[in-house]
This record gives C-alpha cells, structure tokens and sequence, in this order.
C-alpha cells in the first residue's frame, strides 16, 4: 500500500483536511468551515478521507497546526505539531522554491513571512488587532447581503475610488455606512475597503520591511480578488495565489509529518482511522489548588481520558502520558 | 515590626538588599504571594485602567500584603541610580500613586527616596529616616546597610555567573539550561521573572532548546560603558541598561536571535522597541517582539516563540551546512 501523509489545520473560521502522497503530491483535500465542533468536524473529515481511498493507503504520519492544535492532536494522536507559520512556510517553499514573500491572512490572524533562499528568515504576526481578517470581511459582507464569495469580484466592478479607514473596524464600518449615505456604490465601497485592509496590513505588518518577489498570497482571505488587486496595485508587482491558497497551512503540516516520520524513523502515533467510530469528547474544570483557579480541559475518548491541558503547573497535563510523549518535533 | 515587601517591580533586583536590611534591623520580612489570577484582578479592579500591567501587579501585591497584616509596606519611591537619568515616571510617583488609590493603606507605607549614583543603593544618607522608624543608631544603620549590600552583590555576581534571577531569589542555585540556540532575551525584570503575567515563558524558552541571556548576566561595565558613550541617552534608567544590554547581542556573534518582551501600553518600550528592531535588521539579527498584557490565553505566544525558534534553527542550520 502507498504511504500518505495527513496534514489537518485546525484554525478559528476553517478547519482543513489534506493528503499527501511521498512525493508530496495532493491526494485529498477538504476545506470546511468551523462551526464551533472541532472534533466532530475532524471525525466528518476523516470519514470522507476514507469512504474517498481509504482502503488505497496506509496512513504513515499525520501533523496538526492551527490555533486548535494541542486538543486535536491529543485526539488523533499526531506525530506532529506545529505551529502554522512554519506550516505555511514549509507548504510555500515547496510550491514555489523562488518565494521572496508569504501574505497569508486568515479567519482572525493575518502573517507576514520573509523568505530568503528558500528559508524563513523573518516574520510578523498581528497583534492587539483583528483588522483586515476573515471574519470581519465576513461580517461586512452580511452587513451589506452579500455572499462573501461575491465580495471580491464586486470589488473588481468599481468605477470610482472612495477612502475608508482601515485602522480599526469600528472605524471602518462607521466610515462604511457613511460613505453610502453618500452615495457610493456597493462595488466601490467593496473596493475601497479592500485597499483599507491592505492599507492596515502594510502598516501594520509590514511596517517598512524590505518585500521581495516572488508575492505569495493564501489562506482563506485570498479567495478574494479585490484584496489581491490590492496588494498588486500596493506592491506594483504581480501577486500569485496558489492553487490550494485556502488550505496551504494544512498541505504545510502534512509535509513536515513526512520529514519527521523520515528524520526518526518512528511509527506513526495516529489513533487509526477507527477513531472516527470514538465517542470524543472534553470538558471543563476549575483546579482549586492554587490561586491561580486554571481552566482544565479533559479530554476524553470512550471514557477515558486521553489529555488534560490548560494548567500553568503542569499537575494535570503531567499526570497523563498525552499519547505516548511525543517531542515536540524538529523541523 | 513585620515588614511587606511587594514581590514585583524592582523586587527581582533588590529583593536580597531589602530582605537583609530589614532582617538586620530587627524585622521579620513578608513576601507577597507570586501574581496569580485572583491576586491580578484585585490590583486591576483597584488600578488606573492605562496603566501598565506590572503595575496593576503591584497594587494587586500590596492588597495582598495587607491582608496578610504588616505594619508596614516598604514602597521606596527610585528617583535616580545614575547621574542624570531617572526612572520611569510611574517608579517615580509609586508610593503617592499606592497612597491615592488604596484608602486601606494609609498609614502603612514606609517610604523614601532613593538616589544615588550606581546600581548600589546602600549609601547611609538615603536612609537617616529608618533611624526614627526602627529605632536604630546611626552605627547599626550603617552595619545593617553594609550587610544588605553584601547580599546584594553575591546575588549580582551570581546573577554574572549564570545562575537563574528566579531560583536565587528563592534562595536556589541553578545554572541557566544549555541550548543549541542562544537568545538574548531584552526585557525588564518585573516582565521577565513574573511567570503569571508572561506565561512562563522563560521555562517555555528552555524547554523548547533555548539558552537564555538576560541583562543582568552581562558584566556591569558592558552596560556602564555603553551608557556612558551615548551621545543621547533615554531618560530611564533601566531602558538604557536593556539598550545597552540589546546592542551589546546585536554585536554578538554568538547571539542567534533578540526577544524583546514588554507590557502593552509602556512608554519607555515604545521609543527603545524601535530603535533596536531597525538597528538589529540592519546587522541581519533575528529579532521579535512579544507584548504581554492581562490575557491569559497562551497560545498565541507560544505559536510566535515557536515559529520563532524554528526560523533561528533552520537558519543556524544552514549556516553551518
């Protein structure tokens, strides 16, 4: 049987699913959004994986990244897990070994990555901010009826420019409703939010970093063809949005599993794909022995618990061998 | 008499000096607890809501002092260690600020000021007020002083030596871990030693393969030097140390990359952030910047110091390939 490699990215709006194969060719692909249920979505996800080959591959290695990927991968039993800067960067490089810069921009997170020779060398992250993400195209787009798939060509239609600040979304959408009552299309209110959020993403990010060729643009953002004409009109240079924009985080993690399965040589820790039939799930406690009163998250499969996360001292999540004490992974 | 002494701020650099001074003065010395959630909401609810967060750690740390019911609480008011530069404006105004929002602290504040004209705070007439207090003689003073400052210096020559701020002030011996990567961690101690407010994330460092160097492991004179030879120097005394201290691993070849750790919303950071950031680009030096404020939700600042390190690995990787 082939070997593959899974790669999930468990972020705050998408939860992705990728296969790849050894020459880290896609083999599957699966793009969902997260509505609240990570671990049921996951089990959907896996489901799907194998109703769609599962009887064609063996499983070798499976990574998790994203901001939900401590939990998920106490429950699949990754042998990986990583943070998704460096998934992104992994999955970049591969794609395109002349990438000078990774715009990536996500449901509440939006990266900058500096590549040098094929290596990151530098990034920045946003910070006190949620400006210019996902989730608040999302919520503009509701505001005005329309289907945020539509956003960024509407973008495109616009005959006029019209400033909107992009500093801060409150500000936007005041400066939003306003220009309407104006009288400015919808189209062009699109567009000049579009320019608004890269407006925000370069002073923000970018904050006079030296850019080079080749411009990657991913993550769920760049479907949006208005915010890419943004950041070409920005940089006066073509920006090139990948295939597989939407789930590059995921095919990221996917490939650093099968360097780390090559690297060490292990056994892949995966559940196997059994535990789509588990019974998943966690709850909550307040730990009273100190006055720092932590949140404690249990996790549990068929009743038993399998993870404990979420305490500053370690009492709980120590009390447990999480899955076979899996390193932290090297890169 | 029982004496409180907060356990932040200036603490973790002072914190010895004090101990023996007022033990030696015939006290008994009471720590606050370590900053927790409970004890943080008490000095946020009591605070102004700008100020910075190790602030809001301190009056949570006297509310807790008088709970524990000393006499009193030494809050010393730092004017100058250096001549020239002050402190912080907020160091500057501490015990008036404590006075004016804690009603239940009135009488309790034992006070002064301090200046002097190095890190070495242990000149007799910055103390002739304690003679009164603690009923002392002029000679046990100075004995008693001169004692503190002996403890002091072991501890900052320990500090010099290597060893952990956090174990020593415990009382502990432990060298910093060893690491494939080195980092320069800029940040002031109160940011760097407070594991509530930053998450852990000295240990978190380590764990994930880091050497750690710190300010006050450099020898004195690297920062004196620099300091002196500053056509400009910041107002602030210790954001010219971490200046000193962040040009001096910017100029190591041995330092693989700069974290600098500062509170949401301080002034002093946001003029010396920059100028390091810029001049660190310059020399090619990683260099980061990670903000700590009253969130508790970690996973942000270990996805940065992670994907962090992981850009320092790969890169010293391939230098040495």
């Amino acid at each position: 049987m082939a070997k593959v490699f899974i790669g999930v990215d468990i972020g705050s709006v998408s939860i992705n699913i990728v296969a790849i194969n050894e020459e880290c060719e896609l083999l599957f692909r699966l793009y969902k959004r997260n509505t609240g249920q990570p671990v049921e979505l996951v089990k959907e996800g896996f489901n799907q994986l194998q109703k769609e080959s599962g009887s064609l591959y063996e499983i070798a290695g499976v990574g998790v990244t994203g901001s939900g990927r401590q939990l998920i991968g106490y429950v699949l039993g990754a042998d990986i897990i990583k943070n998704e800067i460096t998934a992104h960067a992994a999955a970049t490089t591969f794609y395109y070994p002349e990438v000078g810069t990774i715009f990536e921009i996500g449901g509440q997170d939006s990266k900058l990555i500096i590549i040098k020779n094929g290596i990151p060398v530098d990034f920045a992250m946003n910070t006190v901010c949620a400006a210019g993400t996902g989730s608040f195209l999302d919520h503009q787009a509701i505001r005005l009826g329309i289907r945020i798939e539509e956003f960024g060509k509407m973008a495109l239609q616009a005959e006029r420019d019209v400033r909107i600040a992009g500093r801060c979304t409150v500000f936007a959408e005041s400066d939003m409703i306003s220009k309407q009552q104006y009288g400015f299309t919808k189209p062009e209110i699109i567009k000049g939010l579009c320019r608004a959020l890269v407006r925000n993403y370069m002073n923000n990010l970018v904050r006079g970093k030296q850019l080079e060729p080749q411009y990657i643009f991913q993550g769920g953002v760049a479907a949006n063809e208005g915010i890419k004409a943004a950041f070409e009109e920005e940089l006066d240079h073509e920006v090139i949005v990948p295939e597989h924009y939407d789930v590059m985080g995921a095919i990221g993690i996917a490939i650093l599993a099968r360097r780390e399965m090559e690297r060490t040589g292990r056994r892949t820790s995966f559940r196997g794909l059994d535990l789509t039939r588990d019974n998943f799930y966690t709850d909550t406690f307040s730990c009273t022995s100190c006055a720092n009163e932590c949140e404690i998250i249990r996790v549990k499969a068929n009743e038993e618990v399998i993870a404990m996360t979420g305490d500053r001292c370690g009492k709980w999540s120590g009390s447990i061998l999480n899955t076979g004490e899996r390193e932290e992974g090297h890169i | 008499m029982k004496i409180g002494i907060p356990g932040s701020l200036l603490y973790y650099y002072y914190y010895p000096f004090w101990q023996t001074l007022f033990e030696k003065l015939g006290n008994e010395v009471v720590l606050s607890d370590p900053t927790s959630g409970d004890l943080l909401n008490e000095g946020v609810k009591e605070s102004v809501s700008e100020i910075c967060v190790p602030m809001k750690v301190y009056v949570g740390q006297v509310l807790n002092l008088l709970e524990k019911g000393v006499d009193l609480i030494y809050i010393p008011r730092f004017v100058s260690i250096r001549k020239g530069i002050t402190f912080c404006p907020k160091f500057l105004g501490l015990p008036d600020m404590i006075k004016n929002s804690l009603s239940a602290v009135k009488g309790r504040i034992l006070t002064h000021e301090i200046r002097a004209k190095t890190d070495d705070i242990s000149e007799y007439k910055n103390y002739v007020s304690f003679r009164d207090i603690f009923q002392v003689s002029r000679g046990e003073l100075k004995k008693a002083l001169d004692k503190a400052r002996q403890n002091w210096l072991k501890f900052r020559s320990l500090q010099q030596e290597g060893y952990k701020t956090e174990k020593l002030l415990l009382g502990e011996k432990e060298k910093r871990e060893e690491g494939f990567l080195k980092i320069g961690v800029l940040g002031y101690v109160y940011n760097l030693y407070d594991r509530f407010i930053n998450m852990d994330f000295m240990e978190r460092l380590e764990e994930m393969g880091a050497k750690i160097v710190t300010f006050e492991m450099l020898d004195g004179e690297i920062i004196d030097r620099f300091v002196r030879n500053l056509r400009k120097p910041m107002f602030w005394e210790f954001t010219n140390k971490l200046m000193a201290a962040g040009y001096h691993f910017i100029n190591s070849e041995d330092i693989d990359g700069i974290i600098h750790i500062t509170a949401f919303g301080c002034g002093p950071d946001s003029i010396l952030g920059p100028f390091l950031e810029i001049d660190a680009g310059k020399k090619n030096k990683p260099f980061m910047t990670l903000r700590i404020d009253e969130q508790t939700g970690e996973s942000h600042l270990i996805t940065r110091i992670e994907a962090f390190l992981d850009l320092l690995r790969l890169k010293k990787r391939s230098d040495i390939a």
